[in-house]
């Protein structure tokens, strides 16, 4: 009798659950009452019940993933018609701006008549401190005041300005630190480094707080002082950069008539731009690009020889302040032959280009070609009076990296970005993205560049670490409107992987000027963007990776 | 939208009343009176400045619309990703989604979990859609318990992706990645992460051996699918591997390029899946620059490799040969020319490839000569040139033929996420030459000629090409309708 009902189809519905077919042999069978037929049909039962109950969920799932293709179909077809919309009101908005735009401009040439206008050149805190020309003044006698800036900045700019209430405790403790560390440090740099830039200068006398203070006066300079300074000398390191620009014309031509200069000129131009891109991290080995310093240093004096015969040039056009012949000097005559001069700058050039291509996807690249420019602009034989003739580096950098100089701009407006330097390629702003890697590249060259140790050797440091205290300060001073993701990205270029040198520098003060830098300046931002987070996102990594608390 | 919005509507001539108040409060909290006046006279100049500044033109911002690096989607934060991952990825620097990042994570992370086949152009952000993707899915309050498996096709891939995971998830506690590539698992523990990052013959053994608890794994992603999956060993380990794995798991296929046949059986592995796959004309990155010296003899070739290196801003390199033995002359020669050079190639060992390998990541060497080992997915940003020293070839029906996915897979090494590479290829007799042509012809590629008689002229050749690779016109490539 088991075999015979067990026959149900796995198909059968419902209704067959009940014994219709069979009542008749249900009730003759002998075992009906019987207690393994009872539990025969609870068996039944269950499995049918199970297997309504898997038809269900089956059911169920088909439903859900209906559902759910549905959706996503829903959320595809929402997606094209956000787009949709918005590319239409992005339109509407298109027309309203160039109407407004239209407006501006008619607005602004009734106004142009009577007021004079600034010049279109000044922007937020134009020339470097650097152009002040007090800045001779600034004989460093004194181990104290050279160390200016490195010591601790006293308080003077504006309150909320360098560093908060809270900063200014580590701020007291750090002359001793810094005096101990920097005299041995930073005196033999500093003596030879003449043009001392302006901040110390101003701020001897400006403030009269006990230390002089590198941040302070550099930004305050660099607003006040330099300021007014600026519409009357237009910005020197844009003349130089002009002046580069000439010079590598007059070389060109020259190189029509000179076939001595012509065949050499290219391959010298091609070996240091290899010898540039052939440099490598150090990763704590001595040594690695000694191949490549050597090679260039070479070809430079090469190109000091002249034996190609080009012509001999002012070198006065070239640098920030005039100079004057300095006894023992390797080179005090005015003029320079322009091959050499011309090299440098292609040397400059390449560093720039690496910065901006190579630095800007991996900012620790940078590191390798801010040794090798420190190293081969401060050798003496490359020196023109004395001095280092780094300002042709810097004029380029002016040019791709305003906001070290105290630049600058919204990134919204077309004039904005000009002055802040994003770049324009055939005419058209380069992607954010790009923007973001040359100004990363430029930040970790310029960190590079500057916060280089001569303390062990005979050379001068043509870009001692003041000048990034004083590009540092000139960034995080800005006014919380005006603060723009470039500026947070070249904050963040010019800090990270640095942090440890900057600290052996200026010790507590590094502390309390990287505390402004990566805590109070980015949450005085008005505009939260992804730059503005990510330097945020600095302190927190300093913190977890090497216990730095800043916060 | 609304971040849209606030880029367009902002009147230029409100600015000013707004930031005056603004300016001028914080000039009064300065101590003296003289840097009151420099603050006034930064308003003032502002006031009459902005009035001027006309807003950047909306074709501008939109110009790159079409490009694979732009999605509409201003950040991270719209993803709904957890606050340690959005941190991990600003702290590399990753600001906004790609296009591929921004269409495919939220179909990634929706629930149930879907299936998903992926293609987007090389250097575009595939790596960092599926990490996101795994760092979400894993429950790290169970740090040991294996969740997620990814499958690479070398062990160099699989050690970059487990790279990837640790630097995007630095911030993510309990974070645990092993690589279950040779050596790469304690023999003794068996696998004792969450997320765990493999080539399939390893992962094979482990599984088998019993050291790998696969019962709980929720995410399994492929990358460089359609090499994995086409070819003969590794797609049958592949298949091996899935039927090992848990039947609900969520498969991701990734890659660059996805022949017709490949994609058919990708839909086998994956069924059901999300497809996002790559309007044709989007297949070449606009962003490389591809040129082709034009060399004498083959003889010549090793001085003007060389040569080329003058000519441009070059941060690292790739050069892609075809044996070991031109790999190590070519090495001997450019280290007699000062370059610090990395080969790698099959006859290395596992861990002498990871330190070589590692050298050139690190930039200690900036010159990495392989052989088609390293054709694709690694991904070292700084390469700014790629070198086709020899032509790709494969064979088909008995017969050399030009490798056009290889080729495509290689100069994509360069112009990472948006950035300027540079590819050249030597040509130097007639069957090189028709190689390449066919290549250029089958992308609807326009080779630069360059030409090792007049460096002078060569280098602004290169210059100008390099200048002007982001205005040229879009050219149509085409692999899949030209497939088979």
């Amino acid at each position: 009798m088991a075999s015979s009902s067990p026959s149900r189809q796995p198909t059968n519905h419902w209704v067959n659950g009940s014994p219709q077919r069979s009542v008749l042999d249900e009730l003759y069978a002998e075992d009906r009452n019987s207690e393994a037929r009872h539990r025969y049909l609870l068996e039944v039962a269950k499995q049918e019940h199970e297997r309504v109950r898997k038809e269900a969920e089956r059911v169920y799932l088909e439903q859900l993933k209906r559902e759910e293709l549905q959706r996503i179909e829903e959320e595809r077809r929402k997606e094209q018609e956000r787009i949709r919309l918005e590319e239409e009101r992005i339109r509407h908005e298109e027309q309203l701006a160039a109407e407004r735009a239209r407006l501006n401009e008619l607005k602004a040439k009734k106004i142009e008549i009577p007021p004079p206008l600034p010049e279109p050149e000044p922007p937020a805190a134009p020339a470097p401190s650097r152009t002040t020309p007090a800045a001779p003044a600034a004989k460093q006698n004194e181990p104290v005041q050279i160390n200016g800036p490195a010591t601790k900045p006293a308080p003077p700019i504006q309150s909320g300005g360098l560093f908060g209430s809270s900063g200014l405790k580590p701020a007291a403790t750090a002359p001793s630190i810094g005096a101990s560390l920097f005299p041995s440090q930073l005196t033999p740099a500093a003596q030879s480094q003449l043009p001392p830039p302006a901040p110390p200068a101003s701020s001897v006398p400006a403030s009269t707080a006990p230390k002089p203070n590198g941040i302070g006066p550099a930004s305050e300079s660099s607003r006040s002082a330099a300021a007014p300074e600026a519409r009357t000398v237009p910005d020197r390191y844009i003349e130089i950069h002009k002046n580069l620009k000439l010079l590598r014309k007059s070389v060109m031509e020259q190189a029509k008539t000179n076939p001595a200069l012509k065949s050499r000129l290219g391959d010298m131009r091609r070996e240091i731009r290899k010898s540039v891109g052939q440099l490598t991290v150090a990763s704590g080995v001595a040594g690695v690009n000694k191949v490549q310093q050597q090679k260039i240093n070479s070809l430079l004096r090469e190109a000091l020889s002249n034996q190609v015969q080009s012509q001999l040039m002012e070198v006065s056009n070239f640098v920030l302040e005039p100079r004057n012949p300095v006894q023992g000097a390797v080179n005090n005559d005015a003029v320079l032959p322009s091959i050499f001069l011309y090299l440098i700058n292609i040397f400059a050039k390449a560093a720039i280009a690496q910065f901006i291509n190579e630095a800007g996807s991996r900012p620790e690249t940078a590191d390798p070609v801010g040794i090798c420019v420190a190293a081969t602009l401060s050798e003496p034989d490359f020196l023109w009076r004395g001095k280092s003739l780094i300002d042709m580096l810097l004029a380029k950098f002016r040019v791709v990296c305003p906001v070290l100089f105290g630049h600058r701009g919204s990134e919204k407006t077309e004039q904005g970005r000009a002055r802040i330097g994003w770049w324009k390629d055939c005419g058209r702003w380069v992607s954010e993205q790009q923007h973001m890697d040359r100004m990363t590249g430029l930040g970790a060259g310029f960190a590079a560049i500057s916060l280089r140790n001569f303390a062990h050797s005979k050379k001068t440091n043509p870009f001692p670490p003041r000048e990034y205290w004083a590009a540092m300060a000139r960034i995080v001073n800005t006014p919380a409107a005006d603060i723009s993701g470039t500026q947070c990205t070249v904050l963040k270029a010019m800090v990270e992987g640095y942090e440890q040198k900057f600290i052996e520098f200026y010790g507590t003060a590094a502390l309390a000027a990287l505390r402004t830098a990566l805590i109070e300046f980015p949450a005085r931002a008005t505009q939260r963007s992804p730059a503005v987070d990510a330097l945020q996102v600095v302190a927190q990594r300093l913190k977890r990776d090497t216990g730095l608390v800043l916060g | 939208m609304a971040d849209l919005a606030s880029r367009i509507t902002k009147p230029a001539d409100e600015t000013p009343v707004n930031d005056a108040p603004a300016a001028a409060g914080e000039a009064s909290t300065g101590n003296n009176g003289a840097e009151d006046n420099v603050e006034d006279d930064g308003v003032q100049r502002g006031l009459i400045e902005t009035s001027y500044e006309v807003e950047v033109k909306l074709a501008d911002l939109q110009a790159d619309k079409d490009s694979p690096l732009h999605s509409g989607i201003s950040s991270f934060d719209e993803l709904g990703l957890s606050r340690q991952i959005l941190d991990g990825l600003l702290a590399v620097n990753f600001k906004k989604p790609s296009k591929i990042q921004a269409r495919a994570l939220p179909l990634m992370l929706s629930d149930p979990p879907t299936n998903m086949i992926a293609q987007s152009q090389s250097g575009t952000g595939k790596t960092a859609a599926f990490v996101l993707t795994v760092l979400s899915r894993v429950d790290f309050s169970k740090p040991t318990q294996p969740q997620a498996l990814l499958l690479a096709p070398s062990r160099e891939l699989a050690r970059q992706i487990q790279g990837v995971i640790q630097t995007i998830g630095r911030f993510v506690d309990n974070l645990i990645v092993e690589a279950a590539i040779p050596g790469g698992i304690s023999r003794e523990t068996g696998v004792q992460s969450a997320v765990v990052v493999g080539t399939p013959g390893t992962v094979m053994d482990l599984i088998r051996r019993r050291q790998f608890n696969v019962s709980q794994l929720k995410v399994l992603v492929i990358d460089e699918a359609d090499n994995m999956l086409d070819q003969q060993g590794l797609g049958d380990q592949c298949l091996r591997v899935k039927n090992l794995l848990p039947r609900t798991i969520q498969i991701l296929l990734f890659s660059a390029t996805f022949p017709d046949k490949v994609l058919n059986y990708a839909r086998k592995f994956a069924p059901n899946a999300n497809e996002i796959k790559l309007r044709h004309q989007e297949l070449t990155v606009k962003g490389i620059s591809q040129m082709y010296m034009d060399c004498p003899d083959e003889a010549q070739k090793y001085d003007i490799l060389c040569k080329l290196y003058g000519l441009m801003t070059i941060g690292s390199s790739v050069i892609f040969v075809k044996t070991r033995e031109s790999a190590n002359e070519i090495q001997r020669r450019m280290e007699a020319d000062g370059h610090k050079v990395s080969v790698l190639h099959g006859a290395h060992e596992g861990q002498n490839r990871d330190a070589l390998l590692d050298d050139f990541r690190m930039g200690r060497s900036k010159v990495l000569i392989t052989t088609n080992v390293l054709a694709r997915g690694i991904d070292v940003s700084s390469v700014s040139m790629v070198i086709n020293y020899d032509i790709p070839m494969k064979m088909m029906r008995g017969r050399e033929e030009p490798d056009m996915e290889t080729y495509l897979h290689r100069i994509g090494r360069t112009g990472r996420f948006g950035r300027v590479g540079v590819s050249i290829s030597f040509v130097y007799d007639r069957k090189s030459f028709e190689a390449l042509s066919q290549i250029a012809d089958f992308y609807g590629i326009d080779l630069v000629q360059l030409s090792p008689d007049d460096w002078d002229a060569t280098e602004q050749k290169v210059q100008d090409v390099i200048k002007s690779s982001r205005a040229r016109p879009d050219y149509a490539p085409n692999v899949m309708d030209k497939k088979d």
